[in-house]
């Protein structure tokens, strides 16, 4: 399997070799980590500003509502709410989720779990991580340029975002870091395409992988084919605010010498739905290893889980008109689009079947990341059911731009990629630092959040089919509305909680890497994949003798293992 | 016996890393293919939607510069070809084909240089509509990619010494050649889409 013997490389001795211009992908992997959790926090703050918005209209926003809002005496002004959302939204899909799940864990993961000493292109990798860092400099930047930052939602559509909608410096930020993130991320994609081909150690066939790897996998091919659409859409868009190219410019018709609004929706789509799977594919890869961990089983149907992931990514790609139906497509093109997307339920069926065939009379171990993959089972389960509407045609013509909408994707995209993103922390937290969380703060983090979270979620689905708008600054004007007031502020106080929680979190990490002096044992959950095979933290080098792998990364409750165990290692043969 | 392992192992070590860094330059050329293959799409729907084109109040462009630009990155692959092969057998003439393909990139971008200067001469500017808004936008950005593949170029100096490891420097020489082979075929295509139809 491995193309080639890696070197291993000298121990970084600096501090900026070791810290900053580090070429370990465990380094660079915790760089993405916390990259992640400091937007995180930046795009919470901002999700708690849009609801205070809508629970409390013209009350100043707590506490920092003066410092940041003095001409309005700490309210949220209307012009700030659209900047609110659009930055939170572009923040936590390009920013706090992309580095967490697919930085911090594909960077970290990958080779410790296909037995490798480093990813395939250090450098590259190096360079992906401060290229992330410019790319974040610029979005935060156009917070501080004369009209603010970007206010044409997170999908930037024009005229919203063209010199006519948003004629500030901001949104020309917004698409230049957009752009730069994209750089970054297909570097990283290579790397991770390239590492998993080249590197897998000696005896690993594609599935001797563990769920995560494939998850990870197929999310470098999405970012590497679907991510310079994106790419070429803001660059048209960078030429129009620019140099006065007319790409997005509102016209009939090219015949008149103008462009077409709609083009940049498509381009826009044509990326963002695979967006959509690159952002929770490596959840569900991540979520299908830790039931089967946390069940002490075999992961039911692990190939056919890895095959109906394929297959999702590959139907992901001739999808993306499911969000254009009332762009007045042709109905012809709205039923293909609509039957194209049903066709995901089948594989998304097979592999959810899957994951409730791994718990199924399993000895469940309800630690803290198992509560956090069932908690991933739930919500994905919602959110997946809840696309079935905006998929069809005629009830997604009343949803579109409803709440609905908002909370659908935020049970998919949001709620699940985040519970798994932390199932993810809790889990690896020993390898990656030496340490374990406090599993009782973990569990009341677990609870709060989920609480929260559904909360917020169920709140926004349930004003949505009512018809409250997505988008309006105070949609309590209208007098139909006037009657979601209790529900929206149930959903603030959701939000507040859950945000809230976070705390817990973020006190327990920085405890439990800083601070605590109790060391995690080398394999403290008895899983028998590579990484559990080296010490905690793992070494700079990983592995002093690449492993040949001999079983799957599942086996669990082989008779013929000796003594307490249950689970056999990837590097053990047993009868 | 030892001998023959050991280089046997050597051999596999250099398949090995051939074949990493062709997978990686492969991803590469499709990232960078996607991005042209949507830049392309959007043409072809203002192209296909619109009832004459170029669009009322433009003349197509003369097709003179962009034929004389498809001659010269059509050499410039070829001149390179030339160069891959005799550094792979060692020949000291791999030297100026290298320099040929330098000299050819160059002329390249100022053809394109030309063209622009052309399309200003004649009134014709970025922002006047969809149509040199097309021309101007895709022609930069094939340049900009043409302006890094030629500073590549420029990496590939140490191969030109007499005494060269052909095994440490085989991987750079492919993959530079990929993308300029790729850059042709990206013009190529190009130029009978956008300058032809």
């Amino acid at each position: 399997m491995a193309f080639y013997e890696q070197h291993i490389h000298d121990a970084p001795k600096t501090f900026l070799s070791k810290y900053i211009f580090s070429y370990d992908h465990k380094v660079i992997g915790k760089q993405f980590l916390w990259y992640g959790i400091l937007f995180l926090g930046i795009g919470g703050m901002m999700a708690l500003m849009i609801r205070w918005t809508l629970a409390f209209p013209g009350q100043p926003f707590p506490v920092i509502g003066n410092f940041l809002f003095p001409s309005t005496g700490g309210v949220v002004p209307p012009d700030t709410y659209a900047m609110l959302f659009t930055m939170h939204g572009t923040i936590m899909i390009f920013y706090a989720i992309t580095p967490i799940l697919i930085g911090a864990f594909g960077n970290y993961l990958i080779p410790l779990m296909i037995g490798a000493r480093d990813m395939a292109f250090p450098l590259l990798n190096l360079l992906s991580f401060h290229v992330a860092v410019l790319s974040g400099v610029l979005l935060l930047a156009g917070l501080f340029t004369p009209l603010g930052a970007a206010a044409g939602g997170w999908t930037s559509y024009p005229t919203l975002s063209t010199l006519i909608g948003s004629p500030g410096v901001g949104q020309t930020l917004w698409t230049l870091a957009i752009f730069v993130l994209g750089i970054s991320s297909t570097m990283g994609a290579i790397n991770y395409i390239t590492t998993i081909i080249t590197l897998r150690a000696p005896g690993m066939g594609y599935f001797d992988m563990p769920l995560s790897v494939w998850g990870l996998g197929l999310t470098a091919i999405l970012n590497a084919i679907f991510l310079p659409v994106l790419g070429a859409g803001c660059l048209l868009l960078v030429f129009d605010r620019v140099f006065g190219t007319a790409f997005f410019l509102a016209g009939a018709a090219a015949t008149s010498g103008t462009g077409d609004p709609i083009l940049f929706q498509h381009v826009f789509w044509i990326f963002g739905h695979p967006e959509v799977y690159i952002l929770i594919l490596p959840a569900w890869g991540i979520v299908s290893d830790l039931l089967s961990f946390f069940a002490r089983k075999p992961a039911f149907g692990a190939k056919a889980t890895a095959l109906s992931m394929t297959t999702i990514t590959i139907l992901s790609t001739v999808v993306y008109g499911h969000h254009m139906y009332t762009t007045q497509m042709s109905p012809l093109l709205t039923q293909s689009f609509m039957t194209l997307t049903m066709t995901i339920s089948i594989p998304s069926a097979i592999f959810f079947a899957n994951w409730l065939g791994t718990i199924w009379k399993g000895s469940i171990r309800f630690h803290s990341p198992m509560l956090f993959s069932l908690g991933v089972v739930f919500v994905f389960g919602l959110g997946g059911l809840t696309g079935l509407y905006l998929a069809t045609v005629t009830t997604d013509l009343y949803l579109h731009d409803t709440y609905f909408v908002v909370g659908h994707f935020h049970y998919t995209m949001a709620a699940s990629v985040l519970l798994g993103g932390f199932a993810a922390t809790y889990f690896w937290m020993p390898k990656m630092f030496g340490t374990m969380m406090n599993e009782f703060w973990a569990k009341v983090h677990f609870w709060i959040t989920m609480i929260g979270l559904n909360g917020i979620f169920m709140g926004m689905m349930v004003v949505g089919y009512a018809g409250m708008h997505r988008r309006l600054y105070n949609p309590f004007v209208y007098e139909f509305m006037e009657r979601m007031m209790p529900i929206n502020t149930f959903i603030t106080w959701s939000a507040i909680i859950m945000g809230l929680s976070q705390i817990i979190f973020v006190i327990n990490f920085v405890h439990a890497v800083f601070f605590k002096k109790e060391k995690a044992g080398d394999n403290p959950w008895e899983v028998g994949t590579l990484e559990w095979t080296i010490p905690s933290p793992s070494p700079h080098y990983n592995f002093k003798e690449i492993p040949i792998v001999k079983c799957g990364p599942h086996e669990f409750g082989n008779p013929n293992l000796t003594g307490e165990r249950d689970f056999q290692y990837q590097t053990e043969e047993l009868a | 016996m030892s001998t023959v392992l050991s280089s046997s192992t050597l051999n596999k070590e250099r398949v090995g890393r051939q074949i990493t860094s062709s997978i990686a330059m492969t991803v590469i050329l499709v990232t960078f293919s996607m991005l042209f293959a949507s830049l392309l799409l959007g043409f072809t729907v203002f192209r296909i939607t619109s009832e004459v084109w170029p669009p009322m109040g433009f003349e197509r462009v003369d097709l003179f510069l962009p034929t004389i630009s498809t001659i010269v990155i059509a050499l410039s692959s070829f001149t390179f070809w030339k160069y891959e092969r005799l550094f792979l057998i060692e020949n000291s003439e791999k030297k100026l084909w290298l320099g040929f393909t330098t000299l050819l990139g160059l002329s390249f971008m100022v053809t394109q240089m030309l063209l622009w200067r052309d399309l200003h001469t004649k009134g014709i500017y970025v922002q006047d509509g969809i149509f040199p808004s097309i021309i101007f936008s895709f022609t930069w950005t094939h340049a900009a990619h043409v302006v890094v593949a030629w500073l590549l170029l420029f990496y590939l100096v140490p191969t030109l010494k007499e005494d060269v490891s052909v095994e440490s420097l085989e991987n750079r020489v492919f993959n530079i050649g990929k993308f300029w082979h790729f850059l042709g075929v990206v013009w190529l295509i190009m130029y009978i889409t956008i300058f032809l139809f």
